[in-house]
């Protein structure tokens, strides 16, 4: 594909897209919850649209292919499981909803914070979110570098296509905030889904005359790939590596937690879980199909990364729908990172620099969060530049990473004898845990890190609280508050 | 039902279907099933049962003004 068609497409979506921003912006209100809760008044369609685009990036229609392509049905076990992951905001999500809304929270970590009184449970939590978000956003850049440089066949550099997404993704959050995010995340998810829709059936009806081909080809020429372990790569130990962490990625995730404080009611919360769900299924099951028609078109290749790219050069696909996968999966890519930059710029007054005089009332606070939106893109742009082998870790570390906050969060609200100190303690060991453990590829007991560091959180969280002093007062009232609203509002 | 019987019922029913998903295709009784209707057929399954539970739990939710 030629570079000059590849730019012009990106150029008209970066249009489109601005357009949007502007339009969003100009519904914008002028607080801090305006800017980074889009009001805490989102609708629901917009509200699962911009789930979707925030959860599902690059990761699907590549990595998740290429899992496929390796590893056979063993990744749609994966990422369904994760789906049901969110039976989790079926339980949490009204709970941070009403929280929210009570003790006006703007970020997860201040939540945390604020629950079990303490000041450096926010800071460590954010810089936490921090240290494993950078990387896993420098990853999805990279991703759009090396996907524009593969398929315009090396004429866009790998630099450029790094530039234009961390580009599209920093005005279009600086210019309207979380609306415009979400505004321009429901283009991206339509985007993503249409074109990932339309392209797999293209490939399994002009190439196997469709779905019921495909697998009568799977079955005689592939059948391991229909079965665990399968070929191998999903054995078990590793498919519960891969699994877990991500099972809770619904509260793990910040960027994504953070979209439990926007919905303007339960009921437009209710549209938003329940549309994520049908938008989730349908992407999971293209994805796979795209690594199954990959590994039998494709049988020979030795990158499962490269399956699509190479599978959208095959004249299977017309162009202008190859093209369009290519915006698609740069759409799935940017529409994450401009969330979680979002996200970590409402962190850095909320939960950092808390009492620096700069953060001291809500208009400076605003102005700092909307200056750490370039910033954290530069640096996300630097990290993307280098390539390093640290960050390639840090970010496959970043579900096992983040992981450890997820019996914090759950202990807010159901377990009273939590406290502050049992926090820090699983959240910084659990997480350089699971930091040391990737990057050295160590697997005690054959066990990978997300295993590791899920166990050692909730022991230190158990085992810490149960020793030290908890903030007795706050849970009662916290858990009393959710109690009854519960009660009142008929949720389990 | 009281909402905390509710509440241990789902918990209970999600852990053993989550539980199931995990373990299940492993097991001999899927893992040589080398076709559309072993694990993928299962995973699928497992899904939609998971959606539309969800469907019933998210159903009940009230909001203030509905009542």
């Amino acid at each position: 594909m030629s570079a000059n068609t590849i730019y012009l497409a990106l150029f008209i979506y970066f249009i489109l897209g601005s357009i949007i921003a502007r339009q969003a912006r100009s519904k914008l209100g002028s607080g801090v919850n305006d800017f980074f809760l889009a009001g805490r008044a989102l609708g629901g369609i917009v509200a699962a649209l911009t789930y979707s685009a925030t959860t599902y990036s690059a990761f699907m229609l590549v990595g998740l292919a290429g899992f496929t392509y390796i590893g056979g049905v063993g990744a749609l076990g994966f990422e369904l499981i994760y789906l049901s992951g969110l039976v989790l905001v079926a339980f949490f999500g009204p709970r941070f909803w009403l929280v929210g809304k009570r003790y006006n929270y703007l970020t997860p970590t201040e939540m945390l914070g604020d629950r079990y009184q303490s000041k450096a449970v926010a800071f460590v939590s954010a810089v936490a979110a921090v240290i494993f978000l950078i990387p896993y956003s420098a990853v999805q850049l990279i991703g759009i570098g090396a996907l524009l440089e593969g398929i315009s066949g090396g004429a866009i550099p790998y630099l450029a296509g790094v530039v234009i997404a961390a580009v599209i993704a920093v005005y279009w959050t600086w210019t309207g905030g979380l609306k415009a995010v979400a505004w321009t995340d429901s283009l991206q998810a339509a985007v993503m889904l249409t074109v990932a829709v339309l392209s797999v059936i293209f490939i399994v009806y002009r190439a196997f005359d469709g779905f019921g081909g495909m697998f009568t080809q799977l079955e005689a020429r592939y059948p391991d790939w229909l079965a665990v372990p399968g070929p191998g790569f999903f054995n078990f130990k590793a498919f519960l590596g891969l699994t877990l962490p991500w099972f809770f990625f619904s509260l793990s995730n910040p960027q994504v937690s953070q979209r439990l404080f926007m919905p303007r009611s339960l009921g437009q919360m209710r549209i938003m879980v329940m549309g994520f769900l049908v938008f989730g299924f349908i992407y999971t099951l293209v994805s796979i199909l795209w690594g199954f028609s990959a590994r039998l078109l494709l049988p020979d290749l030795t990158a499962a990364d490269s399956a699509t790219p190479v599978l959208l050069s095959l004249n299977i696909v017309p162009s202008v729908v190859a093209l369009l996968v290519m915006l698609g999966i740069s759409a799935a890519a940017i529409s994450t990172v401009n969330s979680i930059i979002l996200t970590l710029s409402s962190m850095v007054c909320r939960d950092v620099f808390k009492f620096v005089s700069v953060c001291s009332d809500e208009q400076k606070e605003l102005r700092v969060g909307r200056v750490f939106v370039p910033l954290f893109t530069l640096v996300i742009l630097a990290f993307a530049t280098l390539r390093l082998d640290l960050i390639a870790a840090l970010s496959v570390a970043s579900s096992a990473g983040l992981l450890v906050m997820v019996p914090a969060l759950i202990g807010s609200f159901f377990w009273k004898r939590g406290s502050a100190a049992a926090v820090l303690a699983s959240v910084i060991i659990g997480g350089l845990v699971a930091t040391i453990l990737q990057y050295s590829g160590l697997r005690p007991l054959g066990l990978w890190p997300g295993v590791w560091s899920g166990i050692v959180a909730v022991t230190l969280f158990i085992g810490v609280s149960l020793v030290t002093q908890a903030p007795k007062e706050k849970a009662e009232e916290f858990i009393g508050y959710l109690r009854g609203e519960l009660s009142r509002k008929n949720v389990i | 039902m009281s909402l905390e019987r509710q509440r241990i019922f789902w918990a209970v029913l999600f852990f053993l279907m989550i539980l199931a998903a995990f373990i299940v295709p492993f097991t001999p009784l899927l893992n040589d099933l080398t076709t559309f209707y072993g694990a993928f057929l299962f995973w699928n399954v497992f899904a939609i049962v998971v959606i539309i539970c969800l469907g019933l739990i998210t159903a009940r939710w009230r909001d203030d003004d509905e009542r």
